[in-house]
């Protein structure tokens, strides 16, 4: 207790310093707490991305540099319909940057009576029922200042606005719906559909369908929660693996960071330590506490830290034009693992100087006059 | 607690090239106040260090009690409960209240927090700066931080003060106040103290000289002779 308060006063009289080396701290965790966030708000918005109109599994082609590019037969939905423990499967194909107004609006070719179209609550006008209808988000609707009537391209193709709707999920409010058919034909491709979303039986559990699938079909991913969404495409697990690299590099600059300002501070202050030694301070006893002014200045940066990562997280998002899809979310356990990074910072930046501080020679330093 | 006696035998330090102590042999009686002297360089700094455990002698042995210092691997208890250090800055941790600054050899022999708040307002009462303890040093006189240095030297409860210049950055009141704290502390406790000093006013205050020229124990210079006088222990070294 008494070394904590000791400690306080230090880092209380050297303000400067403290904010430097919390500055260094704080900028490591804001970046971790960011790219959490981020990645967080991203496997959320992967998680809607698989539910979209309450899908319990969605079936996509393995290996595919992302779930957008995925291709599979329409020919295997009766099979998959007869799977025990499956009560229906549907379509559905993604058409992306073919809105040239909105190019990170994404539409999406469906059966209108499948469960995706369901559930869509018109608040203007109602569902498609030509080829050349479409019905939009309202996002997308107020985006466009669209209203029923109006016209809109898609992939160069005119079609007449006839529902407005809403549904809650950020990526079906931003997108559009047009007929299945019609998707098709613009990708050229009859047949095939993006991906297959499976609704399950009452009382089924999804990893034993998940299983029956998997076995069946080895070329398809089964994806039944946001993790494993997140994981689906190659580009999905190459960001996500680079957020950890950044996460890590984001560590161990902020622990050299810290090292660099606590080595400065211990030469600085070597008569200090040369003194603790001198009046008998064991060595543990003093690397103890530089240890501990470390810590205490890393845990005030993971403060700092943590409310510029919070922050920074919505500038990222905006700067990746990603706004429409992904909402950072920041869980308690993030902040818990920030603060955890912090303390940890400011333990591995502490070690060598306390180290140094331990080790000084108080008959060399404190001869000098 | 009684003073302890200190033995150093055939003591010498060499650093690289240099012989900084050639051949040192002297003791010092327990609750003796003894003033090292010599020039600059002499070899006191050095001396000091060696009797307390700061720095190993490179030949000859030192004795304090019947510790044998030159032979001490871990010397952190000898430190904080057998000697206690001033030097002539006073190295007050400048974040650290008085009584902070007084509780540190405390706080590295584990005494509890009570016990070292009664103790520290004590020592500094003893020094003069009663009601000051939450003050910092920057708000004391050069004088007063050194006395502040006193009672830390004394947090430990030493048998043996060493004390490296302690008047050396003093003007003439304050180095009085100093040497009178020094005598005291020997009075009223029976602590050894060896004070390293050019103070030519030391005399008037210690109970033996001995001094040291180039690494070696000299006959002190002709000036009036404290009691018990330094001859002991420079005819012994002529011898």
């Amino acid at each position: 207790m008494t070394t904590l308060l000791q400690t306080l006063s230090s880092v209380r009289y050297s303000p400067g310093r403290t904010f430097l080396t919390a500055l260094g701290a704080a900028l490591g965790i804001a970046t971790i707490v960011a790219l959490l966030a981020v990645g967080n708000g991203a496997r959320h918005s992967a998680g809607d991305f698989v539910h979209l109109g309450a899908s319990d599994l969605a079936l996509f082609q393995k290996d595919a540099a992302d779930p957008t590019t995925s291709v599979l037969p329409t020919s295997l939905i009766p099979e998959v319909r007869r799977t025990p423990g499956i009560a229906d499967a549907t379509p559905l194909v993604l058409l992306v940057e073919d809105v040239p107004k909105d190019p990170s609006a994404i539409v999406f070719g469906a059966q209108p009576n499948s469960f995706y179209t369901s559930r869509l609550v018109f608040g203007a006008g109602h569902m498609f029922s030509a080829a050349d209808q479409i019905v939009v988000g309202d996002g997308l609707a107020s985006q466009l200042h669209l209203a029923v009537g109006d016209q809109l391209k898609v992939h160069r193709r005119p079609f007449q606005v006839v529902g407005i709707y809403h549904i809650g999920i950020a990526y079906q409010d931003s997108g559009a719906f047009i007929p299945l058919r019609v998707a098709q034909s613009i990708l050229g491709r009859q047949g095939e559909t993006t991906l297959i979303g499976v609704k399950l039986a009452v009382g089924t559990r999804p990893a034993a369908v998940e299983g029956t699938l998997s076995h069946r079909y080895p070329g398809i991913a089964t994806i039944g929660t946001p993790e494993e969404a997140a994981r689906l495409g190659a580009n999905g697990q190459l960001i996500s693996n680079a957020a950890l690299v950044i996460a890590v590099l984001a560590l161990v600059i902020g622990g050299i960071g810290v090292l660099n300002t606590m080595m400065m501070a211990v030469i600085e202050r070597r008569s200090e330590f040369a003194l603790l030694s001198a009046v008998g301070w064991s060595g543990p006893q003093i690397a103890f506490r530089v240890v501990m002014e470390g810590v205490v200045t890393t845990v005030i940066g993971a403060a700092l830290g943590l409310l510029l990562g919070v922050i920074g997280a919505h500038f990222l998002i905006d700067a990746l034009g990603a706004q429409q899809f992904v909402a950072p979310r920041v869980t308690a356990w993030d902040l818990g693992r920030a603060l955890l990074v912090g303390v940890l910072i400011g333990v591995l930046g502490g070690l060598y100087p306390a180290w140094r501080a331990a080790h000084l020679s108080p008959a060399q330093i404190l001869a000098q006059r | 607690m009684p003073g302890a006696r200190v033995v150093a035998e055939h003591l010498s330090r060499r650093y690289g090239q240099v012989l900084a102590l050639d051949d040192v042999s002297f003791e010092v009686e327990p609750g003796e106040l003894l003033a090292l002297t010599g020039p600059s360089g002499s070899g006191k700094t050095t001396l000091l260090q060696l009797i307390g455990s700061l720095d190993r002698p490179t030949s000859g042995s030192i004795g304090v009690d019947d510790i044998a210092v030159e032979q001490l691997s871990n010397p952190t208890h000898f430190r904080r409960s057998i000697v206690g250090f001033v030097f002539q800055l006073h190295y007050l941790l400048p974040a650290l209240s008085l009584q902070q600054n007084v509780e540190l050899p405390m706080m590295a022999a584990h005494v509890s927090r009570q016990e070292r708040a009664e103790r520290s307002r004590e020592l500094l009462k003893e020094v003069g700066l009663e009601g000051r303890a939450q003050d910092h040093p920057s708000e004391l006189s050069g004088g007063e931080r050194q006395r502040v240095a006193i009672a830390r030297a004394l947090g430990g409860f030493p048998r043996l003060i060493l004390a490296d210049e302690p008047t050396g950055s003093l003007d003439t009141a304050a180095s009085h106040r100093v040497w009178k704290l020094l005598g005291d502390v020997r009075d009223r406790r029976g602590t050894t103290v060896i004070v390293a000093s050019h103070d030519p006013s030391l005399t008037e205050h210690v109970d033996r000289e001995i001094h040291i020229v180039d690494g070696r124990l000299v006959p002190p210079p002709d000036r009036a002779s404290p009691a018990g006088g330094g001859r002991t222990a420079a005819a012994r070294h002529e011898s």
